[in-house]
């Protein structure tokens, strides 16, 4: 595998919770990487360590060892002001829930990050993008106003807009009905097929996983095994024959 | 139920302790003015009781009111001590004696009086003063003084010292140094101590003494000897019992302490009110985080008062703990008023601090009730929560506040008739009605404020939003999304800066009156009065200083006056006259509505205009009146005058004044310098006579009107530091609030600080928000501070201009707006801080 082509990557990372006789090995000398303009999954039972891993190598959490990289930039050796810069030019994220500001109404929401960053957003783009995600008539609603669906579709409109050189999203159709949901994954697939946006997504859902072009699967911190371009039973065969 | 309370208030400690402090400043203020004012009173009590044990009865001139009574012949000590069961009868002398220090400056007088006694060898043992160094004063040049003017100003036995009194400024040589019991000096007052002879000289009292003490052999009957003695007094003199004497000391003592007394409890009463909005906010919010917790007992079966019970029992905790540390603390501060009190120079005799029952009782009840009341509404709201709740977020749909708009709106009507009432009908207490019309205006413009609290930070947040982008806009929202929150936080500055302004408008109006009624009445070239504050009734310029101004050939007309007490007939209302030498017409521009001021001469007067019309009196009428002897003085009237500068209802001339009044002291000096005579020359003229006598202080119109206006600056600047507590407690209220605010937006900081706002953005987002709320606090405060200050301006209306110092007042907006940033400090740094994972690891 050709790491100089990753847009993020882990190298020999662990991640020890607790100390003494409570310690949880979450990650346990993993080394992964993820592809430029691709869209991966990651998948594994509760406790496999999918949504540290998400955590760690986005920049909301450091390892006890090993070494995460966003591109070619070295995580740890960052303050937490390059961090936050970092996070804000080149990281994108969906969360399962809370992915808004409930001050601030969609469009508002949208340019958020390009807003803290002082810049002034794209207008070209930030069409393009609300176009694509199909939220143009309720650009001046609140959060409050808006249904899940269109709220992480708010979110993913938000992770997009600043252009990142990655998008993290956990479990972003979690709390979604099973159409919204659909929408939602399709609006990411496009993504990445139309302007080359990198994806990496945490789930538990075949179905949502199915979305990708790459399924990776952790088991107990450690990696177990991946998937190219699977459907939805491929993968629930595999997550049957992990449990086995 | 207690066991939940016990536990809820456990489980938000830290919340609750910022509330606390507001309660403990108001109980500490309370406990700790008690603890005072009871320790100083019981010293005091024990210092004159101790004294007067060992007098068995006073003689002295019959006084109806007033401070000092009149004279009595000193024949009158002989002829008492020759009484059969008299043993001792010490005659006594009391006058005005301003010491001077080594600087050429006057020593104390500003506030506490300088006092001037005699003392004999009669007076020893039943004297107040005792001896600390050297000897008591015997001969003609020989002074004791007290202790604390002593030590303060390096002056020892042996020392040479200059001293004002009413026969001019004398030198004496320092016999002694005394104490006023075991304290340096009498709360504050200077003492001069001369043997009788040259007490009596100094204090133009030849022939007379102040009173007698009398201390009867022992075996005999008091009654007896009294009833002896009373047969053989002039109808001018009486006698007092040594128990009434006490008391009236007592009395004197008990009025300058309840005094301070007064003042601090005020002050504890605006730290306790303001506390009041800070404890209604915490339970508010508090409730509001617990939403979850309140459903699941709803929904396994407590009862909606069961419910409220629980807050109400965590509230009662909450006082009774707050009250404890308060009432702690009020012995500190007990404490460390008394010391304050010796470093500045007022003596109070030793004694343990007195913590009376009452104190606790009454500190306990402040305590607790301030905050069950606080939190009534609070706890009435928890149980309004629907048992569904614990299973799902029910968003509380915005009341509607219609019913707020018809309540504040009623409660605000309410306060404003009050201030009305209190300040145009003629009550009693109005200031009491005035101070509650006040109380209830806060909390009627506090419910009505949430009305306005939303269009006022979208306005005034528009600015930051502009400049600052998006942590702009988002501490605009913020401010804006809970208008009720918002607006009860900004309430408790509202009513510091709203205090504070009244006081500014007062300041202001009072300044401009004065200048204004001063400029126009006194166009005369100098005015010669003493420096610095002094009581009118007991301090002034030595007459010799007049009789030497006269001599001066520059001089054209040289008028003074004198300070006196009276009362009009049938009234128990001391009020106050002034007795003119010379004519006043030469040296001001009395505004005269009937008659002349020239024809002021003996036995006539002028009126006060708004006096006339209330005695319903005319020019050629008599007017009756009451010295302080008791003797009814029968006064021609030959004027009406309608004058603020003049400043009291009624103006005799010297010769009445001097047959009286037993001060001996000139209050102002009007000089007209003759027409031709270079006034440089003038002044330099009379600044070498008043040079000569170190409390008289030469100005100018201007310059006096400069005085004044720095001494109502001065009282009142005083009073805006005291203020500043209230303002102070407020501002831990937006602390508070911040403070809870941000642990509820844990989730909304995590979110941005995962999308890219850096740790000062944060902060920054924070501290605009607590920006926005107190400039709203301080922007209600001055609208509602300008409303009541104007109004008391315009009821007081004699002597006051309404003015509005813009200035000062944009000074404490500033001033709110600065205070937010400091009480954002705190909070934006544990905004900044928190935990992205932790913030944004919802489920």
């Amino acid at each position: 595998m050709n790491t100089d082509t990753a847009a993020a990557r882990v190298e020999n990372a662990t991640k020890i919770y607790g100390s003494g006789a409570t310690t949880v090995t979450a990650l346990d000398d993993l080394t992964l990487a993820f592809e430029r303009g691709r869209f991966t999954a990651i998948m594994g039972p509760s406790g496999s360590g999918k949504s540290t891993l998400l955590h760690c190598i986005a920049g909301l959490d450091d390892l006890t060892a090993g070494a995460t990289f966003i591109g070619d930039v070295r995580l740890g050796e960052l303050k937490d002001k390059e961090l936050t810069l970092l996070r804000r030019e080149k990281v994108g994220f969906i969360f399962q829930s809370f992915n808004l500001i409930p001050t601030l109404d969609a469009a508002e929401n949208i340019t958020l990050p390009v807003d803290i960053a002082g810049r002034d957003a794209d207008g070209a783009w930030f069409d393009q993008v609300v176009s694509t995600v199909g939220l143009g008539d309720r650009l001046r609603h609140r959060p409050a106003e808006l249904s899940g669906g269109q709220q992480q579709r708010v979110a993913a409109a938000r992770a997009l807009v600043s252009r990142p050189e990655i998008i993290f999203a956990d479990e972003p159709s979690g709390n979604l009905d099973s159409k919204s949901g659909a929408e939602l994954l399709g609006f990411m697939r496009q993504a990445v097929d139309q302007f080359g946006q990198t994806i990496v997504m945490v789930t538990h859902d075949p179905n949502a996983a199915a979305y990708a072009d790459r399924v990776v699967f952790l088991a107990d911190g450690r990696y177990s095994g991946e998937l190219a371009d699977p459907s939805a039973i491929e993968i629930l065969e595999h997550l049957k024959s992990m449990g086995e | 139920m207690i066991k939940l309370a016990v536990r809820g208030v456990l489980a938000h400690k830290v919340r609750l302790a910022m509330t606390t402090v507001a309660i403990v400043l108001g109980v500490a203020f309370v406990a700790g003015t008690y603890v005072f004012t009871d320790s100083v009173k019981q010293s005091f009590d024990t210092l004159f009781t101790d004294v007067s044990s060992g007098v068995d009865f006073y003689v002295r001139g019959v006084s109806e009111f007033g401070s000092q009574p009149p004279r009595i012949p000193d024949t009158l000590a002989s002829r008492v001590a020759a009484v059969p069961g008299v043993a001792v009868a010490a005659p006594s002398v009391e006058g005005i004696a301003q010491l001077i220090d080594k600087n050429g400056d006057p020593i104390g007088g500003s506030g506490p009086p300088t006092l001037g006694f005699s003392w004999s060898e009669a007076d020893e043992g039943i004297s107040l003063t005792r001896l600390r160094d050297g000897a008591w004063p015997v001969g003609p040049d020989m002074i004791a003084i007290d202790a604390v003017s002593a030590d303060a100003n390096d002056l020892h036995v042996g020392d040479s010292i200059e001293v004002i009194v009413p026969v001019g400024v004398e030198r004496f040589t320092i016999s002694g140094i005394a104490t006023f019991g075991d304290a340096g000096n009498l709360m504050g007052a200077t003492l001069a101590i001369f043997d009788l002879p040259t007490a009596q000289r100094v204090f133009q009292s030849e022939g007379e003494v102040s009173s007698i003490s009398v201390v009867l052999s022992s075996g005999v009957s008091p009654t007896a000897v009294q009833a002896l003695v009373s047969g053989m007094l002039p109808d001018t003199a009486e006698i007092l019992s040594a128990q009434d004497q006490t008391n009236e000391w007592i009395a004197q003592v008990d009025e300058g302490v309840g005094f301070i007394n007064t003042i601090l409890l005020v002050l504890a009463g605006v730290a306790v009110f303001v506390g009041a909005f800070l404890i209604q906010n915490t339970f508010r919010i508090i409730v509001a985080q617990r939403t979850r917790e309140l459903a699941l007992l709803r929904a396994v079966g407590a009862t909606a008062r069961q419910v409220t019970a629980i807050v109400v029992i965590e509230a009662i905790v909450v006082g009774l703990v707050a009250s404890a540390i308060g009432v702690a603390a009020g012995i500190l501060i007990a404490m460390a008023l008394k010391a304050a009190f010796s470093a500045f120079g007022f003596g109070i005799p030793t004694s343990s601090l007195i913590v009376a029952s009452r104190t606790i009782v009454v500190g306990f009840i402040v305590g607790v009730g301030v905050t069950l009341v606080a939190a009534l509404v609070p706890a009435r709201k928890a149980a309004m929560v629907p048992p569904v709740a614990a299973l799902r977020d029910v968003e509380n749909p915005p009341r509607s506040l219609g019913r707020r708009i018809a309540s504040g709106a009623a409660v605000t009507g309410a306060g404003l008739v009050m201030l009305a009432v209190g300040l145009l009908a003629n009550l009693g207490n109005a200031v009491a009605l005035v101070g509650f019309g006040a109380l209830v205006t806060f909390v009627g413009v506090s419910l009505l404020a949430p009305l306005v609290a939303r269009e006022f930070a979208r306005f005034a947040g528009a600015p930051i939003a502009r400049w600052r982008g998006v942590t702009g806009r988002l501490a605009q929202e913020n401010a804006m999304r809970r208008p009720r929150r918002t607006a009860s936080t900004a309430s408790a500055l509202m009513i510091g800066v709203a205090l504070v302004t009244v006081i500014a408008v007062f300041s202001a109006s009072t300044k401009s009156g004065v200048s204004a009624a001063l400029r126009r009445t006194f166009a005369n070239d100098f005015q010669v009065s003493i420096s610095g504050f002094g009581d009118p009734t007991a301090s002034g310029l030595p007459p010799a200083l007049t009789e030497q101004l006269r001599q001066l050939p520059e001089l054209e007309t040289v008028v003074r006056d004198r300070f006196g007490i009276f009362r009009f007939a049938g009234s128990d209302a001391d009020s106050f006259l002034l007795g003119v030498d010379g004519d006043y017409s030469q040296v001001a521009n009395i505004n005269t509505v009937a008659g002349e001021v020239q024809q002021l001469g003996p036995g006539t007067a002028l009126i006060a205009n708004a006096d006339a019309e209330r005695l319903g009196v005319g020019v050629g009428d008599v007017v009756t009146v009451q010295v302080p002897s008791g003797s009814s003085l029968y006064l021609r009237l030959v004027g009406i005058y309608d004058e603020p500068a003049i400043g009291v209802p009624l103006l005799i001339d010297l010769h009445t004044y001097e047959y009286y009044q037993t001060l001996r002291l000139d209050r102002f000096i009007y000089i007209d310098v003759k027409p031709g005579v270079d006034l440089a020359a003038a002044r330099a003229a009379i600044t070498a006579v008043t040079d000569r006598y170190p409390n008289a202080k030469v100005t100018d119109t201007n310059e006096l009107i400069a005085d004044y206006e720095k001494q109502i600056s001065t009282v009142l600047n005083l009073v805006v530091v005291l203020l500043g507590f209230a303002v102070i407690i407020a501002l831990l209220g937006i602390v508070n609030t911040l403070a809870l605010s941000i642990s509820e937006r844990r989730h909304e900081i995590g979110l941005l600080r995962a999308v890219g706002m850096n740790r000062r953005q944060v902060r920054q987002m924070i501290r605009w928000e607590a920006v926005l709320i107190a400039v709203f606090g301080g922007v209600l405060g001055l609208v509602v501070g300008l409303v009541l200050g104007s109004a008391v301006v315009v009821a007081i209306g004699q002597g006051l201009q309404l003015s509005f110092p813009v200035g000062q007042l944009v000074v404490y907006l500033v001033a709110a707006g600065v205070g937010g940033v400091l009480a954002a400090v705190i909070p934006a740094r544990r905004g900044a801080r928190l935990d992205i994972l932790d913030a944004i690891a919802y489920e």
